[in-house]
């Protein structure tokens, strides 16, 4: 059962140990779903789990998706185009007035190590871009992040037009001056006080 | 040419110089020499006169300089504690510093109730299992003065509680020459034989002489029996400011002193070369309440003080005392007065701290707030460990590749470099929370406190206490009930 050397080699986050595993049980014919869900997914379930309980920490799960998305990498040409399609796709940007990253591109990281595909328009990104993209990418999700509490109402805006629009899309909004409570007033489909959160919101939204 | 690496500066304090410390030190010996002291132990004064002391005409035992000084370089500058299993755990000598609990508390905070109750035999044990599993704190001491042990021996029942619920050195506390005798007995046992506990000693003693000047026969019995059998002993007197002292810092600290130096002269007298561990308890009696003060600024000044003047003076390691509290409970002045004394005393290099845990003035004793200064102390420790310079740590690759590629979105979170050091070069608390508000809300809006409460269950019920063999647990049991037992 060396799926589960795969898994180990995730958890022990060793990249070349996960492409040399996972080369080997494609050389001896282990069935290609059995090696995704056997060995990469539940690898990375576990890796979740590990960090709510606070055993892991962002770094540790920032490489354990780094790793297997190495291993990825290998089977990708190999799945059909069910297997290989993304959970959904999520446009992600910090809004207008508003240069701060590193927030959002945590949460653009973690995304894409869930499986979403993430379209990142950076930063100071004007309400109508996110729309037009949204519209242009088929987004299931929106996902709006400020730091600056003068860049509020950007957020409210970028609903606003999102909603006139009438897109099939969920908007979700995030950042230190934030909150639950705001979320609501400015109508937005969901909102998470930290990165792992939002990739089980988006999950939830998505789903 | 390759350059040398750049040295770590290990924050460190200093609060005396050298004219203050020899100024002190110099009025110690001039108590010794003009005020005295009252021996009460007949042998040890004759042996003082002996070498060199006289009495005054109300028999008071007067002390040269010189005998102070002969003891001073005839003590050993370093004393080797091991754990019980043989193992080297201490190095008390020069910058190194130990933590460890009290004892003697009448009250503890039960762990299930919350109530302040008197202690029993069981919560010696039990802070002796905290502290086996506790990471940074490095040695037991009773905790507790049980009412469940008959008194005439209840030093020799907490001493047992420790030994069969722990592993790491013990300070011990004994009446006088009787019940230090069964102590060693048992310590005897545990080490493997006299000659085996003589080389690798798991105990210390603390012992005290009676300020100001009095020093009384069970105390002496103690200090002679521990420097004959070289067990590492301390004999710091209670002189503290306006109690057993004047109320001005320097004069209580000179009058600790002069006690001190009685104390280590008469041990290095019986038996040169026997290990003392120096310096006196120089805490304050408070004003208002007449109790004397754990948690209080003036000790962590005054013992940071005796640091400075082992560095310049003594050559000895010091004993001193951190993580205790005069709150009733482990609340925010519990947290505020055990981290003052705590980072003081790690950053002028006091060598054994005792008393971790106290609360209440040392009339409690709590095992949340042993486990709360555990994690004092983990975060003390990050601090004087300094900060590393280097090529690695300077990280101007990591920066220079991170900052390039922001609009790709690289961030430092996501980076080799990161998940290289961040484990080993940050500090990373286990009580203190961090969380965010709303998981913070979500798992029970816990205090420091409860978390405390929780993580001492939890290692009361977890930890594993690599135990006593049967031969030795059988041997505990049979000295306790004053049997005959298999010498091993």
């Amino acid at each position: 059962m060396s799926t589960q050397e795969i898994y180990n080699a995730i958890l022990a986050f060793d990249e070349v140990s996960v492409k040399a595993k996972v080369r080997a049980e494609l050389g001896a014919g282990t069935d290609i779903q059995t090696i995704l869900d056997d060995g990469l997914v539940r690898a990375m379930d576990i890796v979740g789990e590990r960090f709510s309980a606070g055993d892991l920490f962002i770094p540790e799960m920032l490489k354990s998706a780094q790793v297997m998305k190495a291993g990825l990498e290998l089977i990708k040409p190999l799945l059909t185009t069910d297997q290989s399609r993304s959970k959904g796709t999520v446009v992600i940007g910090t809004v207008k007035g508003d240069q701060h990253d590193i927030g959002k591109n945590l949460v653009a990281m973690m995304l894409e190590g869930a499986g979403f595909k993430i379209v990142d328009l950076g930063v100071d990104v004007e309400s109508e871009v996110f729309v037009k993209t949204a519209a242009e990418q088929k987004a299931d999700v929106i996902a709006l992040s400020s730091l600056l509490t003068t860049t509020m109402p950007a957020m409210e805006q970028t609903i606003r037009i999102t909603k006139a629009a009438n897109l099939a899309v969920k908007t979700i909004v995030g950042g230190a001056p934030v909150s639950q409570a705001f979320a609501h007033q400015i109508e937005a489909d969901g909102y998470s006080a930290d990165a792992p959160g939002t990739v089980k919101l988006v999950k939830e939204l998505v789903g | 040419m390759k350059q040398p690496a750049i040295n770590t500066f290990r924050p460190r304090m200093r609060v005396l110089n050298e004219e203050q410390a020899w100024a002190i030190h110099h009025a110690a010996l001039e108590i010794l020499e003009n005020t005295g002291f009252i021996m009460e132990h007949e042998p040890t004064r004759r042996m003082l006169l002996e070498a060199g002391c006289r009495t005054d005409q109300e028999d008071r035992v007067l002390m040269p300089a010189r005998l102070a000084d002969a003891a001073l370089k005839s003590a050993p500058r370093q004393i080797a504690l091991y754990d019980q299993q043989g193992r080297r755990a201490m190095s008390l000598v020069d910058d190194n510093f130990y933590f460890g609990t009290g004892s003697d508390t009448i009250f503890t905070i039960d762990l299930e109730t919350g109530e302040r109750r008197r202690t029993v035999l069981q919560d010696s044990g039990n802070f002796a299992k905290l502290v086996d599993g506790l990471e940074n704190i490095d040695f037991s001491m009773s905790m507790g003065n049980p009412e469940d042990a008959p008194i005439e021996e209840i030093y020799v029942h907490v001493f047992a509680a420790m030994v069969q619920n722990g592993n790491k050195p013990i300070c011990f506390i004994a009446d006088s020459g009787k019940d230090i005798a069964k102590i060693h007995e048992i310590a005897c046992l545990v080490a493997g034989g006299e000659d085996a506990l003589a080389r690798r000693p798991f105990i210390l003693n603390y012992s005290e002489a009676i300020s100001p000047l009095r020093f009384p026969i069970n105390v002496m019995e103690k200090l002679v029996f521990c420097a004959r059998k070289r067990i590492p002993i301390c004999l710091p007197s209670g002189c503290n400011a306006g109690g057993g002292g004047p109320s001005t810092l320097a004069g209580a600290m000179a009058l600790g002193l002069a006690e001190n130096l009685v104390g280590l002269t008469i041990h290095q007298l019986t038996n040169a070369g026997a290990p003392f561990l120096f310096a006196p308890n120089v805490s304050v009696l408070d004003m208002r309440h007449t109790v004397v003060s754990y948690g209080c600024t003036e000790w962590s000044l005054t013992q940071a003080a005796l640091a400075d003047m082992r560095d310049m003076i003594y050559k000895l390691p010091v004993w001193s005392f951190a993580g205790a509290t005069d709150a009733k409970t482990v609340d925010a002045q519990a947290g505020a007065e055990g981290m003052l004394s705590i980072i003081t005393a790690m950053l002028s290099r006091c060598n054994f701290i005792h008393d971790v845990g106290y609360i209440e003035s040392g009339h409690t004793s709590s095992l949340e707030m042993v486990t709360l200064a555990d994690e004092l102390v983990a975060m003390s420790r990050y601090f004087v460990d300094g900060l590393r310079v280097d090529e690695d740590t300077l990280a101007l690759d990591v920066i220079d590749r991170v900052a390039r590629n922001v609009g790709k979105g690289a961030i430092f979170l996501n980076d080799e470099h990161t998940f290289k050091h961040f484990k080993t070069d940050l500090f990373h608390p286990k009580l203190a929370d961090r969380s965010r508000f709303e998981l913070w809300h979500e798992n029970g809006a816990k205090e420091m406190q409860q978390r405390c409460t929780e993580k001492a269950r939890k290692i009361l019920v977890q930890h594993q206490v690599t135990p006593k063999s049967e031969a030795v647990l059988k041997g505990i049991e049979a000295i306790l009930a004053h049997k005959t037992y298999q010498r091993i």
